[in-house]
């Protein structure tokens, strides 16, 4: 349980790497008046000691109060998260899910016709499709389907569902790609151990021992790789909403970094790493049920 | 050495002729990277002395592209050196001193891992200002913890074997050990987790480049070819396909060979 | 009319032919073993005709009237769930570690058909393998159970059908000692009581001649011999059988003649050794406690236990490449400090050589480079050349030329690799040998052969020789005192025929039992 711990230390870590930076969020373009300096840096609490601000900082986290943000200036932070949240939820809820669905159907696949033609497809299929970045995916889907075909809307979340597709399916395929191979490299372990042969030895279905036997142990690599995965999935969605213009948390993340915005940033960074680590306690829980031999630490 | 020329490992050798062509072509060419062809703005392939066109304002794509895939593998390699010596140092003491000096160690390793790392390369590049020094520490503070799992594991499972305990027995010193015994067995696997190291560094400095917060102009990379390909997709998808397409050979190329190193040395 | 009968087998893998000519009769209620060292093909006879390697099949295999051979794969599949039932070598792998033990069984028993089984009868079947606590395991997942039960669930599971034929593959090599016998017993009991026939498959022929009817006995793809097991033993015809019984040994052989001893020249005092528990808990764990053991000059003593006794944590202090906690070794009466404090002079007087020849080698090296490396740090006084002759000399008293100085590790077979590592220890002129299980991986010829290099390497260089090991009757030939160790603790000590001929512990006895 180092769960809590690390998310502490990242947070306040954070907070005083910013504090410590040069350069702030209000040397803009035009230098302000000191008089209007000092106002502002008492309006956002900037001349108390930095300790006091740190714990300042934690005390209103702790009530979901991410402080005011620096660019925005209408807008408090956890609002502007709050607006984000849900559409970067569902963006990578359904890429995870649709990865997976993929991932564990090809992988499975490729592992019954090991060694053949349809294998060997798969899988060179599979390692391309890891090598997709998201960033080159996103534009040229949107360039074929958007541009070129029409048949969907290459910017903004408009009516319907069909906005969400290029979005997901650019997230999810990277993500697929490394799910299918390490489903198929774990059904390969998995079906040459012993305890196969004893299924088999009882004259077991081809079928029944994969599926009851083999591929519950096979899936434990896909389910360590759930925790990067899902840091995979929360970066490639700051590149997507960026692509396709949705107001995701991402964008504003981009933003709030691009202009210094340091609660902003702070405020994303820390849900960004809670989601993580959420997402790591989650892939242990699964660990335990798809091998007991896990839940006994 | 000699097992590297088998025609299974055609991936290295399109990594080494897009690394000599990065080299050679910026010298062979008759426009520089950053040089402006007010006579050709977004021109065709093969129009002229452009072999792959020019950009939105007149630059020769094909000099583009040999620049931007210089700097983007020379951060890669650079930095993936970076991950294999701290990465070989910090597993390697963890599994040869072993006990709480190791748990400690690995733990440490554990909690980072559970970091959303891009996002504190980001928080870095922030505060720090953007600078390629800083790319390079910011993916080497990600990528050394693979290694360093991988070499600890190597390096416990070497101890235990008993040629380890007979060179203990016929008086070989730790360091002598380490360095005959250890090393060597564990340099294959190292070498294989490098190979896969390189192209998620690549990956790393594409995305943060494509975000504008990897390299800055007048300096370029395969990221921010792309992010400019894909600004200009309209007028001209070439921009797009072309750095987006060798970004995607890169990274298959360098997946594929390190995947079959790994396969052989594990 | 036999249960099962094999007539003028081969089987074929990738176009090379493995097993050829082979014969087997098995009859209702009889066992028949088949005896062979590694590589012999006997697994793959007994598996193959059911579909359970890649092999290809050729020759007549009937069973209960069906012809395995022209079968296909849904006939085999048949042949698998309905008559037969099977149980491999290592039960610690052999059960599908996310099922339940009651799962297992369940899945089991419905092989042949529809059965749906009580709790009652699930219970009753783990009860009779001799499980305690059947009730509390049919919920447990298998890594809760330890390696003998394991195996017993294995049993249960592979009748649970009522099969006719039980094709038993290795069932207790992979065991502790005291265990077999009581697994062998087992397996005899449940043939008597339910007619079965069984084919048991062994590289040790004194673990399955007590229990096998008739034996065969094959080497490299070949049937040598076969009958009737007491006929067999007594009266073997062929000089491959004729070897193979010269080589196992056996408790009521005669005593070997072992050279005379000196002084006492190694001692331990109350030596303890405990390791942390691991994690971040706090605690120590005794892996040996208070023992103490003495050697002479010249002498064998053989340190017996099973896995987890804490002999190879014992025999690894000796030599000095592991931790001692407290207590002391001494050497002629003065003490040797513990692992690497352990000076170069005394490393020198006591070497080790480990059970898995290949993994004692590094693999990167070359074998003239393995045979040195000791004499570098050990005796730097010895100049190159002098050092190259040492190695020549040194191999060639192990049985290996020339010719080997430059082999890699990898290309050289178990046998030779053991050479190699026996090479390395005597080569700085120790004059103790700590052997962790030397000869236990290596096939029986091959280990007698080893063995008998020792005896004499012990002869020529005046060695004391501490043997490791988990079987009385091999460490008989060597030795002339045993230290039976159990937990930790030496249970027992004493002269070895004295020992064998009145053991007082119960951990002794059941080795004895058992060998």
């Amino acid at each position: 349980m180092t769960a809590v711990p690390t998310l502490l230390a990242i947070i306040v870590a954070s907070f005083f790497l910013m504090r410590v930076a040069p350069g702030g969020p209000f040397d803009g373009e035009r230098p302000l008046s000191p008089e209007t300096q000092a106002a502002l840096q008492i309006a956002y609490g900037l001349d108390k000691p930095l300790w006091e601000q740190a714990w300042l900082y934690l005390s209103r986290l702790a009530q979901g109060d991410f402080g005011p943000s620096l660019v925005y200036r209408d807008f408090t932070v956890t609002e502007l998260v709050a607006q984000g949240l849900p559409l970067s939820l569902m963006l990578g809820g359904l890429a995870i899910i649709l990865a997976l669905f993929v991932g564990i159907s090809v992988g499975l696949f490729a592992a019954v016709k090991a060694g053949k033609t349809a294998d060997k497809a798969m899988m060179i299929m599979a390692t391309v499709a890891t090598a997709l970045p998201t960033f080159v995916t996103g534009p040229a889907l949107a360039l074929f389907f958007g541009l070129w075909l029409g048949l969907l809307p290459v910017s903004g979340a408009g009516e319907g569902l069909s906005w969400l597709l290029m979005p997901v399916v650019a997230l999810a395929l990277p993500v697929s790609g490394a799910i299918a191979k390490l489903t198929r490299a774990g059904l390969a372990t998995v079906l040459k151990q012993d305890h196969i042969r004893t299924a088999r030895a009882r004259g077991l279905p081809e079928i029944k021992i994969l599926f009851k036997h083999g591929l519950r142990p096979a899936l434990v690599p896909v389910a360590s790789y759930l925790g990067p995965a899902a840091a995979s999935l929360l970066t490639g969605a700051v590149v997507v909403e960026t692509v396709f213009g949705l107001p995701g948390l991402g964008r504003y993340f981009v933003q709030g970094a691009l202009n210094r915005d340091y609660p902003l940033v702070l405020g994303v960074v820390t849900l960004y790493a809670a989601l993580i680590i959420l997402f790591n306690l989650f892939s242990d829980l699964i660990y335990g049920w798809l091998d007991p031999r896990m839940r006994e630490e | 050495m000699k097992v590297l020329l088998q025609r299974s490992h055609w991936p290295l050798w399109i990594i080494l002729l897009l690394i000599i062509l990065a080299l050679i072509l910026p010298t062979i060419l008759p426009w520089t990277y950053d040089q402006v062809d007010w006579d050709a703005v977004r021109a065709p392939a093969f129009s002229g002395t452009h072999i792959f066109g020019t950009d939105e304002i007149g630059r020769d794509r094909l000099a583009r592209l040999a620049a931007g895939t210089r700097v983007t593998l020379m951060v890669a390699i650079a930095a993936a050196l970076v991950s294999l010596f701290v990465g070989i140092a910090w597993g390697a003491t963890a599994g040869w001193v072993g006990g709480k000096v190791d748990e400690a160690m690995m733990r440490f390793v554990d909690a980072l891992y559970a970091l959303p790392f891009m996002f504190i390369v980001i928080l870095l590049m922030v505060i720090f200002g953007r600078s390629i020094l800083l790319v390079f520490i910011g993916i080497g503070l990600i990528e050394w913890l693979t290694m360093a799992r991988v070499v600890r594991g190597q390096v416990m499972a070497l101890k235990q074997r008993p040629f380890i305990l007979a060179a203990e027995a016929a008086g070989t010193p730790s360091l002598r050990i380490i360095l005959t015994h250890i090393l060597p067995n564990i340099a294959g696997v190292a070498l294989a987790y490098l190979m896969l190291t390189v192209p998620q560094v690549v990956m790393v400095e594409s995305f943060l480049s494509f975000l504008g917060l990897g390299v800055q102009e007048p300096l370029t990379s395969l990221g921010i070819l792309v992010k400019e390909g894909a600004d200009d997709m309209d007028m001209t998808p070439l921009g797009l396909f072309l750095p987006g397409g060798l970004l995607v050979v890169i990274l298959v190329c360098l997946t594929v060979e390190g995947e079959r190193l790994r396969d052989i040395y594990s | 009319m036999s249960l099962y009968e094999i007539r003028n087998m081969a089987i074929e893998i990738d176009g090379k032919r493995l097993v050829e000519g082979v014969n087997i009769n098995v009859e209702q209620g009889q066992c028949t073993a088949i005896i062979g060292a590694s590589g012999s093909g006997k697994s793959l006879s007994c598996l193959t005709p059911f579909g359970l390697t890649p092999g290809k099949l050729s020759g007549s295999v009937i069973l209960d009237g069906i012809d395995l051979v022209r079968a296909d794969a849904v006939q085999r599949r048949t042949a698998r769930s309905r008559s037969t039932g099977f149980i491999f070598q290592q039960p610690l792998t052999a059960l599908t570690p996310h099922l339940t033990i009651g799962a297992q069984l369940r899945e089991a028993a419905a092989q042949a058909g529809p059965s749906v089984l009580s709790k009652y009868q699930l219970i009753e079947k783990l009860e009779r393998v001799g499980l305690s606590r059947p009730d509390e395991r049919l919920d447990q997942f298998p890594h809760r159970l330890s390696g003998g039960e394991r195996q017993r669930v294995m049993i249960a599971a592979a009748i649970a059908h009522h099969p006719k034929l039980l094709i038993a593959d290795e069932p207790t090599s992979a065991l502790d000692a005291n265990l077999r016998g009581e697994i062998m017993e087992l397996l005899d009991e449940l043939r008597r009581e339910q007619g079965l026939a069984m084919l048991l498959v062994s590289h040790d022929l004194a673990s399955v001649e007590g229990h096998a009817d008739h034996l065969i006995v094959m080497d490299q793809g070949r049937v040598m011999e076969s009958g009737p097991t007491a006929q067999l033993i007594a009266n073997p015809q062929q000089d491959y059988t004729k070897r193979l019984i010269a080589a196992t040994p056996r408790l009521d052989e005669p005593a070997p003649d072992l050279p005379a001893v000196g002084d006492i020249q190694m001692e331990t005092k109350a030596a303890t050794i405990s390791f942390p528990r691991p994690g971040w808990r706090r605690g120590k764990i005794n892996a040996v406690t208070a023992a103490c053991l003495h050697v002479h000059k010249g002498e064998g003593l053989a340190i017996v236990g099973s896995s987890g006794s804490g002999k190879s944590t014992l025999g690894r202090a000796i030599a000095g490449i592991g931790p001692l906690t407290s207590g002391s070794i001494n050497w002629q009466d003065k003490a040797l400090p513990e692992h690497r404090a352990r000076t170069l002079a005394m490393r020198a007087l006591i070497q080790p050589v480990f059970q898995d020849p290949v993994a004692s080698l590094d693999p990167q090296w070359k074998v003239h480079d393995i045979v040195a490396e000791p004499l570098k740090s050990l005796r730097p006084e010895i100049g190159r050349t002098e050092r190259e002759e040492m190695v020549l000399k040194v191999l060639d008293d192990v049985g290996l030329g020339e010719a080997y100085l430059d082999r890699s590790p990898k290309s050289l077979s178990g046998g030779q690799a053991q050479r190699v590592a026996i090479a390395r220890a005597i080569i700085a002129g120790p004059q103790l040998l700590v052997l962790d299980e030397a000869t236990s991986a290596l096939d029986p010829l091959v280990g007698a052969s080893i063995l008998e290099l020792l005896v004499n390497l012990r002869k020529a260089n005046a060695l004391s020789i501490i043997f490791i090991t988990h079987d009385i009757a091999i460490a008989r030939r060597l030795c002339h005192r045993i230290a039976v160790l159990e937990e930790g603790h030496i249970v027992e000590m004493g002269d070895m025929e004295s020992v064998i001929n009145n053991p007082q512990a119960l951990a002794t006895k059941k080795m004895i039992a058992a060998s």
